[in-house]
């Protein structure tokens, strides 16, 4: 049996030798020392190993740690982006619209300055609150000028005419409503009717001679007879010609040229028989080249 | 307080009509929101207030409405007045109760309205009339009062305190 304290004295002599060893080889010449290399090689190429996984874990950390960092930074800018794209996209929009009133009222303003009858703009601000009738409520009235009777356009033509009208607000009775009658001109035959409002939502030209040369696509205008329209603002196309047996009058269809749907503002005028012509096409229709009807029979 | 209730009611009800009803049209159909507030001022309030309040606001209706007779400020105090009768004998008032006589009353009030406008001016044919807007119409009125029925219904029933004879 080997004592402990002889364990302990081996021990120290190990020790003692080892640290002996190390001056030893700390004093020995360069060129001697390579010979150490011997061991060291193989030994480092097996420390490698587990050198290079480490290192390889080390970079994984590295590059989790950084996207980690990165990511919350992304997701910061993400968000930041996010709110900026939602304000972008909501200036947008604002734009576009106001782009769009900008048209719409840029047009509203040519045609008032080219009208040679005395307007007023107003704003539809909301529409008939039963369904029974078709109209529009206006944003002026008697202080503005308004009265009833008085013709409303757009840029696309003739709308209707203002059957009620209140000191602030007027009430706008659309030409597609079966209660209005305006006094129209076919203007390529030079055919006058009543233009009236049909169930379908358009309009009708009615009580046209049984001998019109009338055709699908004739441009209807006012007649400026009656009502508080001057002659030839547009109404619409005719787009279907209506011939009954042992009737004395013709009738037709007309498209109108304005959208009743989409009207957002409207020229009231206050005065229709100020000026006795309309300047060659203020508004926003072409219409067809006029055919001559050369000898066809009235 | 009535009083000042009945009148924002129709203070706000008419403009609510001409100006933002345009959004939830369905096929161009708009609600008749006057209709069915009188119907439902009618179902709990009785009789005289549903007339009183329907001559208010069928006057404020036909002011903005594009047609030259008075026909909204004669019908709705008429369907007040019904829909008051109606659930006078009511002992319990129920949701399908609401929405058929809201139903039937709309109904009436269109074809009345056609009749109205077919004496008096150019009349289309009855029977789109009744196709496009009585029935669409009525049945949206009906929707619309169902809505606010439940609305008030449960408005009610958390106001009201539990007894304890109650058995729900």
């Amino acid at each position: 049996m080997i004592s402990l304290q002889s364990i302990a004295g081996g021990k120290r002599a190990v020790l003692l030798l080892l640290v002996f060893l190390a001056v030893a080889l700390l004093l020995l010449p360069e060129s001697r020392q390579e010979s150490l290399m011997v061991i060291g090689r193989p030994m480092a190429a097996v420390i490698a190993v587990p050198l290079r996984v480490m290192e390889a874990a080390n970079q994984k950390i590295d590059t989790t740690v950084n996207r980690y960092l990165a990511l919350q930074q992304w997701r910061e800018e993400n968000r930041a982006l996010r709110q900026h794209i939602a304000h972008l996209q909501e200036e947008n929009a604002r734009l576009r619209e106001t782009a769009v009133a900008a048209t719409r009222l840029h047009d509203l303003l040519e045609l008032q300055e080219q009208l040679p009858y005395p307007t007023v703009a107003a704003q539809v601000i909301g529409r008939d609150p039963t369904n029974w009738y078709r109209s529009l409520v206006i944003n002026k009235g008697r202080k503005n000028g308004l009265a009833a009777d008085m013709g409303v356009v757009t840029p696309a033509g003739a709308v209707g005419r203002i059957v009620k009208a209140y000191d602030r607000f007027a009430i706008v009775l659309l030409l597609n409503d079966l209660n209005n009658a305006v006094t129209g001109l076919v203007q390529r035959t030079r055919d006058e009717g009543i233009v009236e409002g049909t169930e379908k939502g358009l309009a009708q030209i009615k009580y046209l001679p049984l001998l019109s040369t009338v055709k699908v696509g004739d441009q209807v205008v006012t007649s400026g007879l009656a009502g508080g329209f001057p002659r030839g603002l547009p109404i619409g196309t005719i787009t279907k010609i209506e011939r009954r047996e042992a009737e004395l009058f013709l009738s037709a269809e007309i498209a109108p040229d304005a959208d009743f749907t989409k009207i957002e503002e409207v020229l009231v005028i206050t005065a229709p028989r100020e000026s006795a012509q309309l300047p060659a096409n203020p508004f926003s229709f072409q219409p067809a080249a006029p055919v001559k009807p050369a000898g066809e029979p009235r | 307080m009535k009083v000042l209730g009945y009148a924002a009611l129709i203070l706000l009800l008419v403009p609510l009509q001409v100006v933002l009803v345009d959004r939830i049209s369905l096929f161009d159909i708009r609600p008749d929101l006057a209709l069915v507030a009188v119907c439902l001022i009618g179902l709990y309030r009785g009789e005289m207030d549903a007339l009183l309040a329907g001559i208010a606001m069928g006057f404020a209706q036909d002011l903005f409405s594009g047609g030259g007779q008075w026909s909204n400020l004669c019908l709705k105090p008429i369907l007040g007045l019904i829909a008051g009768l109606a659930s006078r004998n009511l002992v319990n008032l129920t949701w399908l109760f609401a929405f058929g006589l809201i139903l039937c009353l709309s109904v009436l009030s269109g074809t009345v309205m056609y009749l109205l406008k077919a004496y008096t001016g150019p009349g289309a044919s009855f029977f789109l009339a009744a196709r496009g807007i009585i029935l669409p119409q009525a049945c949206y009125d009906a929707l619309v009062g169902l809505a606010l029925f439940k609305l008030l219904q449960r408005g009610r029933a958390s106001r009201t305190p539990q007894s304890a004879l109650s058995y729900e």
